[in-house]
């Protein structure tokens, strides 16, 4: 009697646990790395928002510093999103008109919110605080990037757990002088104070910033 | 067998309970065995799939709509947290509270520490009621006859009201409410009887106080209230008493009365006796704890009353009697005698004839004019009305802030002869199912009010949200029944306070807001003088063999808070039980009825009769059949409907019988869970208070011990904790709040009796010796956050893990579920996600505190001395360039605490804790077991009587 497989079929099973063994190392290679590449974490995803809001114009432009919207970020943990109200403050005597700026006046008028889009967004259990970073020296340039080129907010940094130890394991580097943290084109130069004062002027490096119970509660 | 022991299965050494307890995870193979349907298993499949898919890729989705206000809050920091003062009202009378805002949303009840009814204390009720605020069940709408209406028809309804009350001046219009201390509410009614001439007002709680009031009125003459002073009070005798649990003003008695209760703090501890048929919170912390049933004391009273009064002995009086009247005579001037709500007014009339006597009044004591607005007899309150239903002389009743279809018996069936009803309720009840209109009402967390406490301190009742259902004040509604235009609620208070205040209106309302309380309107004590027939008051003694006595839950009281899973699923001070109100009776009675715990009997009164399971209590009077109110509720709401028994058809004075029945119910009680093995068996440390004078270190056995690993170095902080089991009487306040701080959710009764309850703080109840008679300890047990953790080195994947200020943290990201820590865990205080309790919740999640993790199915969790508290002061200090102080961080058990039984710090900068550790009472748990917890106990002292026997 004639076997029921021929010699080929050595190779083609060979061939198809190779495939399978390869299709699942593939598929756990995908699960593992495809959450860390900048596309799963949307960096530089522009975000629609119902006001074309433009950093670049605002802030490169015009000037205004972060903290005539944000104006928490130096007290609580929350840096805060303008109210209406703030907006209203120059558009009520400028470009009253303009047609982009239709939802924030209606949303003065209506007394309704406006609804804007996350952008940097972390999960529920880390507990970032802006107050402190600001105020250890830490600028809004190393996480946001340098919005006061972006005519639309996009993220810019992935923001995985091990963005954020990267610095909280040696923060040194990335610490600016006081005067430079709301600058987002600030450049390290040859005047700057050194890495080391800056850690000593700032008392950064009285606690270890790794453990768990910094960043989550 | 342990000398300590918390069921009284576990002293019988029942084999079956040992087994049960013995094994970790004892109820796996009930669960396992547990019939599962489709639907449950698919939504189980789909919360599995749905983690695995959080596991997978939890990467930066961007998703979530910010909305900054339109206009922003005045004096608001946008993120930041803030406190806003109102009260809460318990019966009535204003206890001060504060509420916690973050992100613009009421969070969490802390107490008032300007507030004389709260000294910064709350109770776990107060603790609860923000859950009352989110409950869903509130929503309930305008409605006539279940079917919805429009604001607009409850305004023609009430002009034809206004015009069918004006017809008869009034006469068969009856306003029904509940306790009133509302100076806002009062004036309105007022002014409704200057419209209506003949209106009648009526008051009713079912649980009345009654016999408080009867009793000053035959001593005084008026219904005046007591107001103890207990830190000036150096004998203590308290017969059924709920000086620390219920009566109003209890935050306060109870701050004073531990004030006095630490031999290492106070120079001169004071001796409590507590006399009474079972274990209240005043017994639980009493120096003598002696059993009396109402029979007893109807005979004690009179007997102590004879002995203090006029000097006589008894001859059939108890041994103790004398000395206990030794005492008080001993201690002229520094004594207190305090009677319960549930002694006949004689009894009380003699208590206060003894204080008179012992001479305390002006330190110990004094007289205050009642803070109601109108004091009066609730039970004839409601007779007379149910009187005038029955007789058709009722053609419009308003209800408001009452129950009595539920509570009243009698009245469902009298409410039929009535024209127009129409009840005001903050949620279902079963008087608005039973009225012919339901009017929502604003919850007192957002609405304009007043209220006064015990003492008379008025409180302005502040809004912390805007309504988050379609609801009305009631003094809207009142306002609609004197004329057309409907009254908002602010300008109703404020048009009661402005004229007393002329000119300075605008400023005292603001500091009013601010603090909480209206300064100045504490009624100064009065000077009235016994009547001299007090001293000769009898009380009759009941000769029936059997008392049963109806008694409000602690946590639900009259079926209120019903719908309130926090307090539905609290432990009960000493039987540990949730979620059902069984016959509490003693173990000699149980023993003579053949019945163990879950056993049914019925019990009978007159034609009311009920079937109920038993759940038996050590240390109760064999004598007392106790049943307990505010169960068995049937239109409350999703979470309180048809849980337990309604007892409130067995009211009355006619003899009970019992007999047993077929039949078992299931009964959870957390009593046997958790439990923590010591080859001593001795949990609580106590000793009596001349042997500690006699040696200090009393309480000291600290086993000299190596240590096997090496110590943590130390950190910036040193985060440590002191109990004070002295102070502590076991009123659960700590537990809500601790609930409320840290999104822990509720699990339902099948879960606790799978012992899977999520309390991350709990208050074990110890029993020793004599089972009819035991000593009764507590010890509030939390995460001791040991500095050789034994749950830290069992974790496979580093979950637990130790930071460098002392803490024991818990990664809740890193957790698989192996249950190893908890396993290792000598004190038992890990809490495994089994379910995704959180998502199945009966409450929104803008209820959740947004600066805790809420934690998902397969996650373990424990206590994490508030870290999100410490977390934020660590915050504010590094910004300053400063250590965190030794007491800015206060966790939330701590802040709720009455007693001050916590104290928390940053032992690194000395303070409170180092001091209280310092304490020669100050002893760790299990310290054989060499885990150096930084929580430590200190232990109890009981200043006993040597003249009375045990």
């Amino acid at each position: 009697m004639a076997a029921i497989f021929p010699p080929e079929a050595n190779l083609a099973a060979k061939l198809v646990l190779l495939s399978l063994a390869g299709a699942i190392a593939a598929g756990i290679g995908w699960w593992w790395l495809f959450p860390r590449t900048d596309y799963a974490r949307h960096v530089d995803w522009t975000v629609q928002q119902p006001v074309p809001f433009s950093h670049q114009h605002h802030v490169g432009g015009l000037g205004i510093d972060c903290r005539f919207c944000h104006v928490t970020v130096e007290v609580s943990g929350n840096a805060g999103l303008p109210p209406t109200y703030t907006c209203m403050t120059c558009h009520s005597q400028i470009w009253t008109n303009a047609a982009l700026l239709a939802p924030v006046r209606q949303s003065l008028a209506d007394n309704v919110p406006i609804r804007w889009h996350r952008v940097t967004d972390l999960p529920d259990y880390v507990y970032f605080n802006h107050a402190i970073h600001v105020a250890k020296g830490v600028g809004c340039e190393s996480c946001h990037g340098a919005v006061a080129d972006m005519p639309l907010m996009r993220k810019v940094r992935s923001m995985t757990m091990s963005f954020c130890l990267d610095c909280h394991r040696d923060p040194a580097p990335h610490l600016r002088p006081a005067e430079a943290i709301f600058d987002t084109k600030w450049q390290r130069t040859p005047d700057t104070p050194s890495p080391a004062t800056l850690m000593a002027q700032y008392h950064v490096g009285g606690r270890n910033l790794t453990e768990c119970s910094i960043c989550h509660r | 067998m342990s000398r300590q022991w918390r069921a009284l299965d576990a002293l019988a050494r029942d084999p079956a309970f040992v087994t049960r307890a013995e094994a970790e995870f004892p109820m796996l193979a009930r669960a396992m065995a547990a019939q599962t349907d489709r639907r449950g298993m698919m939504r189980l499949m789909a919360a599995g799939l749905a983690l695995a898919g959080l596991t997978g890729c939890d990467a930066g989705e961007q998703g979530g709509i910010l909305m900054p206000p339109v206009h922003p809050a005045p004096g608001t920091v946008g993120a930041g947290s803030d406190l806003f003062a109102t009260a809460h009202l318990a019966q009535g009378y204003a206890e001060g509270v504060r509420l916690r805002h973050a992100a613009g949303r009421p969070i969490k009840v802390e107490g008032n520490p300007l507030h004389p009814a709260s000294l910064g204390g709350t109770d776990a009720i107060a603790q609860a009621e923000i859950l009352g605020f989110y409950d869903p069940d509130r929503d309930i709408g305008l409605r006539r006859g279940r079917v919805a209406q429009a604001w607009q028809d409850l305004l023609t309804a009430m002009a034809a009201r206004r015009t069918r009350a004006a017809e008869d001046r009034g006469a068969g219009l009856r306003l029904l409410t509940g306790r009133v201390t509302s100076p806002t509410l009062a004036r309105q009614i007022a002014d409704l009887r200057t419209t209506y001439p003949e209106m009648r007002w009526h008051q009713w709680e079912p649980v009345t106080r009654d016999s408080v009031r009867a009793g000053a009125l035959l001593a005084y003459g008026q219904p005046v209230q007591v107001r103890p002073h207990l830190a000036e009070a150096d004998v203590i005798v308290a017969f059924d008493s709920d000086l620390l649990s219920s009566a109003p003003g209890h935050l306060r008695f109870a701050r004073e009365f531990a004030a006095r209760r630490n031999p290492t703090r106070t120079d001169r501890m004071s001796r409590v006796y507590a006399v009474e048929p079972a274990p209240t919170q005043v017994g639980l912390a009493a120096d003598h704890r002696l059993i009396a049933g109402a029979r007893d004391l109807a005979r004690l009273v009179p007997m102590l009353a004879a002995s203090v009064l006029r000097d006589e002995a008894p001859a059939d009086a108890p041994p103790w009697l004398g000395a206990m009247a030794a005492d008080l005579k001993a201690a002229r001037g520094r004594a207190f005698v305090h009677a319960g709500p549930d002694l006949p007014p004689e009894s009380l009339a003699l208590v206060h004839a003894m204080n008179e006597a012992l001479g305390g009044r002006g330190t110990c004591w004094t007289l205050g004019a009642p803070a109601e607005a109108d004091s009066a007899a609730l039970g004839e309150s409601m007779r007379a009305l149910l009187d005038d239903m029955q007789a058709g002389r009722v053609h419009t009743l308003l209800v408001l802030d009452a129950n009595p279809a539920f509570t009243a018996p009698g009245f469902a069936d009298a409410l039929r002869r009535v024209e127009f009803s129409m009840t005001m309720a903050v949620g279902p009840t079963e008087t608005a199912g039973a009225t012919h209109w339901l009017v929502p009402q604003r919850h007192a967390f957002e609405d304009w009010s007043d209220a006064r406490a015990f003492d008379g301190t008025a409180t302005i009742l502040q809004p912390q949200a805007r309504p988050l259902f379609d609801a009305i004040s009631p003094h809207t509604l009142l306002s609609l029944l004197a004329g057309p235009a409907p009254a908002g609620s602010q300008d109703a208070v404020r048009a009661t306070w402005a004229p007393q205040w002329g000119d300075a209106a605008a400023a005292r309302w603001h500091d009013a807001l601010a603090t909480g309380l209206v300064a100045g309107t504490a009624s100064p004590p009065i000077d009235v003088r016994l009547r001299d027939d007090a001293a000769r008051a009898a009380p009759a003694v009941p000769d029936q063999p059997l008392t049963l006595s109806l008694r409000p839950d602690p946590y639900v009281w009259d079926g209120r808070w019903a719908n309130n899973a926090w307090l539905q699923e609290l432990p009960r001070p000493t039987t540990k039980l949730v979620w059902d109100n069984p016959l509490l009776i003693s173990p000699a009675r149980a023993r003579d009825l053949g019945v163990r715990n879950g056993d049914r009997v019925e019990v009978r009164r007159g034609d009311a009769h009920r079937v109920l399971p038993v759940w038996v209590v050590p240390g109760q009077a064999p004598e007392m059949v106790i049943a307990t109110l505010g169960y068995g509720r049937q239109d409350v709401g999703a979470v309180g409907s048809g849980v337990g028994w309604n007892v409130y058809p067995l009211a009355g004075d006619g003899p009970v019988s019992l007999r047993k029945a077929d039949g078992q119910d299931e009964l959870a009680s957390t009593e046997h869970h958790d439990p923590i093995f010591s080859d001593a068996g001795e949990y609580v440390r106590h000793a009596g208070l001349d042997a500690f004078e006699a040696d200090p270190k009393v309480l000291a056995r600290e086993p000299a011990l190596e240590h096997l690993y090496r110590m943590h170095p130390p950190g910036p902080a040193a985060w440590g904790m002191s109990v004070d089991l002295n102070a502590c009487i076991g009123c659960n306040a700590c537990v809500v709040a601790c609930m409320a701080e840290n999104n822990i959710p509720v699990v339902g009764k099948q879960q606790v009796m799978h012992q899977r309850e999520m309390h991350w703080l709990r208050i074990d109840r110890y029993y020793e010796g004599d089972p009819e008679d035991p000593e009764i300890l507590l010890q509030p047990m939390l995460c001791q956050h040991c500095e050789q953790a034994p749950c830290e080195i069992v974790c496979p994947v580093e979950a637990t893990m130790h930071d460098s200020e002392g803490l024991n943290v818990m990664v809740y990201n890193r957790c698989i579920g192996t249950r190893f820590c908890s396993n290792n865990c000598p004190y038992k205080v890990r809490r495994f996600n089994y379910y995704g309790y959180t998502k199945e919740e009966h409450r929104p999640a803008l209820a959740r505190n947004p600066d805790v993790t809420v934690r998902a199915r397969g996650v373990m969790e424990k206590c994490t001395f508030c870290l999100q508290r410490i977390a934020a002061a660590r915050i504010v200090a590094d910004i300053e360039n400063r250590p965190v102080g030794a007491e800015e961080v206060v966790t939330a058990c701590q802040a709720a605490c009455p007693t001050q039984v916590f104290s928390f710090g940053n032992m690194a900068q000395g303070g409170t804790v180092v001091e209280r550790k310092q304490s020669p009472l100050s002893y760790a748990m299990l310290a054989e077991q060499n885990t150096h917890p930084r929580l430590t106990y200190e232990g109890v002292i009981r200043n006993r009587n040597k003249d009375v026997g045990a």
